[in-house]
């Protein structure tokens, strides 16, 4: 059976990489050879094509595995819109940016702004679920239309920054400002959180479509979710006030 | 054809095409799953006068369920494509959303014709509900003064088929129940069908229409009634003092004939005399249970 296709990093990357342009347009057709004539762009040396820098090898299966240490690799993901990306690592800023659909799961930390909106764009992610088994950086989900950002570790300031709508689930600690600017959309911290001040306490509840997303994480990608988890009570916080006040917070609280 | 001394008669049972729906309802714990699911299959015992025919099909783990909690496994059947949408909204209107800690979802995700009922119910959250689509799905989330009801937007519908039945044609009342009581409950534990009737056995076969009136659709099944063997072409052996019926309807005809095959098994005992089914003469129905077929394989 065909494992997919698996880009492995021939050398350590002295420079940032921009990967803008890799899965943003179909790919999961594509050959390893395809796949390798894909730009790429350097911070100093310009563009060049993906197979300068990686071994590209394996059937094409709608799967793609990125190897190596790619935390200087930004943009990776970005505009994806089908298919099963994978990274063993951790990776640069803006991982999943503008995303519309299939599937990123990074292993590692992510940088900056991870699932957020591209610049000058007013949508963030809007589809798809993109996994960070690691910490993501500030602003992770930043204007986000719809989809699933799940951080398995901590959030840096500022998640899910004048969100629209979708989903992060935060299992470590959400930092400072988490939710702000929100229109609708839902913030799960299992973590600990201080909602800003612009949210409202509503009730203390089971929300049930949580226990359908956590128990899809387990299933899909394997990520271990604990029972109280799945169980237990959330504070709902109501927000972002200054907005249109239809967001939420939901920050898991022991029982 | 005789099991264990009850003759097998050789006729078949007639059985009609209707379409079904599966739903899967979770709850807090199974008190509050079976309280949501007797009040949703309550009164559909027949499309005759209830507009739909509903049964539990099987109780479900937590492994089983969408979100992990105990659950139970429903099919409700109706004539048309139109009839199920609206029954699907009125009677999870009224009977899980209104049930505590319980959520309500499709169990035919596969089914490609698809009808809106989260998309319906959602109108009762008066523009506060809010949705998630997750794996692909959307699911609506009504605020009640509980706290949330969760329901999915569009539940499946495939062609089903109902009416499957077979007779149990006894020497006494006592008998006859005793051989639909262990029928009912050989047939509990299969997938893909449902007995309809109270505790799975009716006592009131019908006819189609009636002798007295041209608006009855249907009536008494005067040639299996046993006080009326004197007065009209009786049907029943001279040792048969009471009739039971089960009916049977499922996803699939493999379903039905797996389940009557179990439930006529199981009947087959002390005090039976004969097992018969129900038909129209196969006209009316399209799919035909042979009672004899049915009894030397697994399915149809």
């Amino acid at each position: 059976m065909s494992e997919g296709v698996t880009a492995r990093l021939k050398a350590s990357l002295a420079q940032r990489v921009d990967f803008s342009e890799v899965l943003a347009q179909p790919w999961v057709t594509l050959s390893a050879g395809g796949i390798a004539e894909r730009s790429v762009e350097l911070e100093r040396d310009g563009r060049m094509p993906l197979g300068e820098l990686f071994e590209v090898s394996g059937s094409p299966d709608g799967r793609i595995r990125f190897e190596g240490d790619l935390a200087r690799v930004d943009r990776l993901g970005a505009g994806l819109r089908e298919g099963l990306v994978t990274v063993d690592g951790p990776v640069g800023n803006e991982a999943g940016l503008g995303m519309t659909g299939g599937a990123l799961d990074i292993a590692g930390d992510t940088g900056v702004r991870t699932g957020a909106a591209a610049p000058g764009y007013k949508r963030g992610m809007s589809g798809g679920e993109l996994i960070v088994r690691g910490s993501a950086g500030p602003e992770a989900g930043a204007a986000m239309r719809r989809g699933l950002l799940v951080i398995r570790g901590r959030a840096g300031d500022r998640a899910g920054l004048g969100m629209i709508a979708g989903n992060i689930i935060v299992f470590g600690d959400a930092g400072a400002d988490s939710g702000l600017w929100s229109k609708r959309g839902s913030i799960a911290a299992l973590g600990g959180i201080t909602p800003p001040a612009s949210y409202t306490y509503a009730c203390t509840y089971e929300p049930i479509h949580l226990r359908l997303m956590l128990l899809r994480l387990q299933g899909r990608y394997g990520v271990r979710v604990r029972k109280q988890y799945l169980n237990g009570l959330y504070r709902r916080h109501s927000g972002d006030m200054a907005e249109l006040g239809k967001g939420e917070i939901l920050e898991w609280t022991a029982k | 054809m005789n099991i264990r001394g009850v003759f097998i008669e050789d006729t078949f049972a007639e059985a009609f095409t209707m379409r079904v729906a599966r739903i899967l309802i979770t709850g807090h714990s199974l008190r509050w799953v079976r309280a949501a699911a007797l009040k949703l299959t309550g009164f559909a015992t027949s499309v005759i006068g209830c507009k739909v025919e509903a049964g539990i099909e099987r109780e479900l783990t937590p492994a089983e369920t969408p979100d992990g909690r105990p659950g139970t496994s429903i099919l409700l059947m109706t004539m048309s494509k139109d009839d199920l949408g609206k029954r699907l909204i009125e009677r999870i209107g009224q009977t899980v959303l209104t049930c505590p800690t319980t959520a309500c979802y499709d169990g035919l995700p596969e089914a490609a014709d698809r009808v809106g009922v989260g998309s319906a119910l959602r109108f009762f959250g008066d523009g506060f509900q809010g949705s998630k689509i997750i794996a692909g799905q959307r699911f609506w989330r009504i605020p009640v003064m509980e706290g949330e009801f969760l329901v999915q937007e569009k539940f499946g519908m495939v062609k089903g088929v109902g009416g499957g039945n077979f007779l149990i044609l006894a020497r006494s009342a006592e008998a006859a129940l005793a051989a639909a009581e262990g029928a009912a409950d050989a047939m509990a534990s299969l997938g893909g069908v449902i007995l309809p009737f109270p505790g799975g056995v009716v006592r009131s076969g019908s006819k189609v229409g009636s002798r007295r009136s041209k608006t009855m659709i249907a009536s008494t099944n005067d040639a299996f009634c046993p006080t009326l063997r004197a007065v009209t072409q009786t049907a029943l052996p001279q040792d048969v003092n009471s009739v039971l019926e089960i009916v049977i309807n499922g996803t699939d005809a493999a379903a039905i004939a797996l389940a009557m095959k179990t439930g006529i098994t199981a009947a087959c005992r002390e005090g039976v005399v004969a097992i018969s089914a129900g038909n129209y003469g196969g006209k009316l129905g399209p799919h035909h249970f042979h009672l004899r077929k049915i009894m030397d394989r697994a399915a149809v």
